[in-house]
């Protein structure tokens, strides 16, 4: 196999504006076959508008981009018929029921009839549907729905799988179930590009992490490479009124920061806390790993980091 | 390799006409009896309730005057209010063709689909109308009715292509009130449906420009029994080209809409 052949998706410079918002702006990413890939970003970040632009809703104005090998704006047929599309809205035809609606996708995608009743059955039992097959779509909840857009995407048996916010609103339940079921299509050896505000969840699925701020790729890594770049370390949380005491003690190398009213402090080993609330006599609330969740803030200046 | 992917077009423009009847069918009664009760309204009023009074056109009762003009307007509401208000519900509060983008299906077959539902939608309820008028007794021309599908299915084409530019245009649904008011009605009430246009010389160049004319004369010809192959054909020909240019028209907005 040639190199090319393994990567799914390369973006070089990537650009797309509308009007005069630039919603990408320069955007270079490689997602390698068999890849999880995940990506992050404030909202407004231009995460839908990327995942626009791979399977030809969105025009890029700028840059290249190849997904298969293909520019999914001169063949977008050929480039669609390898991936599965769970995106940002459901856009499920509410008058219809589960079954119906699922069959006109098949149809859509090109399943001959005896084979689509059979996949359709099969998925909607994956997704713990099959209970609902002649409800209305409107009478769904959300998270039934949710499922119900990963049985349409999944009709193609797609190489590619994009989930734009796959889990938002979904009950933890649900949450888990679709965890689960991501975790398996890896197993499977398919691609997946994830979209989510949820750190866990990329934390869990994804191999590597893309984070992008206003149209460009701010940092890209495994998670825990992130972490030791960006944030290493641990956190402590304070009580706010403790931080005229804790401040005069905090040893080098330490960054602080406030989230939730609280005062926090970022050390590198585990025993730079223990030895600062021993010091000042001053308990944590909480002491915890520094997770992807400090990388993303920090990087996306939401943190309010006042050391770095 | 080129006409392998017209195959396709043509497939997956069918299933996008499909996918308007299965929603369609649902709420079936409620879908038909708008666009049948204008027309009918209209004869009742007019064609019997006037023709007393105005006496004969051409040797025909206001009525029998009338009743191809109904034929050719059930088409015409049929078309334009699938295509400005159906499809931009579609497009908006639905996001339909969000879904369908995801799939094989592209733009060029969702708007060439729109254009197979709406002729074939229109074309049966011309047909349907025009049964009803027949029944009435107010078809002279026995025949025609068998002309009806295709005439009302070709005429629904502009027609439809003028809904679908609409909707691709207006910010907001209440502004298809405006299209109505300045293209629709106009186009309606002017064409040739409830008076002559003969001897009116600048209504009847005018008039020219509008497609449902000639739709409207097509099916005078057609059931009064007048056929005249050289008015005939420049109709049809006529028709055609509004298609092709509206059609086209239509499709550029379309895909401004939906490929961003
Ligand atoms: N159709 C459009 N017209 C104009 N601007 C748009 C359009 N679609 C998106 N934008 C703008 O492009 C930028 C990127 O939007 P995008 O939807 O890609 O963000 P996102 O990262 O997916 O955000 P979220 O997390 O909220 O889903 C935003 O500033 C948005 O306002
Ligand atoms: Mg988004």
């Amino acid at each position: 196999m040639t190199e090319t052949a393994t990567r799914v998706i390369e973006a070089q410079g990537l650009m797309k504006s509308f009007g005069s918002l630039d919603a990408l702006r320069g955007c270079d990413l490689e997602v390698t076959a068999g890849e999880c890939v995940g990506l992050l970003g404030p909202n407004g970040a231009g995460k839908s508008t990327f995942i626009g632009c791979l399977y030809g809703t969105v025009a890029p104005t700028g840059g290249e981009l190849r997904v298969f090998g293909l520019d999914p704006k001169r063949e977008p047929r050929a480039v669609k018929a390898r991936i599965g599309i769970v995106p940002q809205e459901n856009a499920l035809d509410e008058e219809l029921t589960v079954l119906e609606n699922m069959r006109l996708y098949a149809r859509f995608v090109g399943l001959p009839r005896g084979m689509a009743t059979e996949r359709i059955e099969q998925l909607l039992a994956h997704m713990a549907l099959d209970h609902k097959r002649d409800a209305p779509i409107r009478s769904l909840s959300g998270g039934m729905k949710r499922r119900l857009a990963f049985v349409r995407a999944l009709l193609v048996n797609p190489e590619l799988l994009i989930l734009d916010e796959p889990t938002t609103g979904l009950d933890p339940t649900v949450r888990h179930l679709i965890w689960e079921r991501v975790l398996g299509y890896r197993q499977e050896g398919k691609t997946v590009l994830v979209t989510t505000h949820y750190m866990h969840e990329a934390e869990l699925l994804c191999n590597r992490i893309v984070i992008l701020d206003a149209g460009r790729v701010m940092a890209m890594g495994s998670p825990q490479e992130l972490i030791q770049q960006y944030a290493p370390g641990f956190v402590g949380y304070f009580p706010a009124e403790t931080e005229i005491r804790l401040r005069p003690n905090l040893p080098p190398g330490t960054a602080t920061f406030e989230q939730g009213r609280q005062f926090c402090v970022r050390a590198p080993r585990f025993e730079d806390l223990t030895e600062l609330q021993r010091v000042t006599n001053v308990s944590a609330v909480q002491l915890r790993p520094a997770s992807l969740e400090d990388v993303y803030l920090k990087l996306t200046g939401h943190g309010l980091d006042e050391n770095e | 390799m080129k006409m392998n992917s017209l195959i396709t077009t043509a497939r997956l423009s069918w299933h996008v006409a499909v996918r308007n009847w299965v929603v369609y069918r649902k709420d079936f009664i409620a879908n038909i009896s708008p666009t049948l009760a204008d027309p009918a309204l209209v004869l009742a009023s007019l064609g019997v309730g006037l023709s007393p009074f105005i006496g004969h056109i051409g040797g025909r009762t206001y009525a029998e005057f009338l009743a191809p003009g109904m034929v050719a307007t059930t088409a015409l509401f049929t078309a334009f209010f699938e295509c400005s208000y159906g499809f931009y519900i579609r497009m908006t509060f639905e996001s339909v063709f969000k879904a369908m983008l995801t799939t094989a299906i592209g733009v060029p077959d969702i708007v060439i689909g729109e254009f197979i539902w709406v002729a074939i939608r229109a074309g049966l309820m011309a047909t349907g109308s025009g049964l009803v008028l027949l029944a009435l007794g107010l078809v002279p021309n026995l025949w025609a009715c068998l002309l009806f599908p295709f005439i009302g299915g070709l005429l629904a084409l502009p027609c439809g292509a003028i809904g679908l530019l609409s909707a691709s245009l207006v910010r907001n649904i209440n502004q298809f009130q405006t299209v109505y008011s300045f293209v629709i009605a106009p186009i309606y009430y002017l064409s040739g449906v409830f008076f002559p246009l003969t001897g009116l010389s600048w209504l009847s160049v005018l008039v020219q420009f509008s497609p449902f004319y000639h739709g409207v004369r097509l099916l005078q010809m057609s059931s009064w029994g007048e056929w005249n192959w050289v008015e005939g054909l420049s109709h049809l020909a006529a028709l055609l080209a509004f298609t092709i240019a509206l059609g086209w028209l239509s499709f550029l907005q379309v895909r401004r809409k939906l490929i961003l």
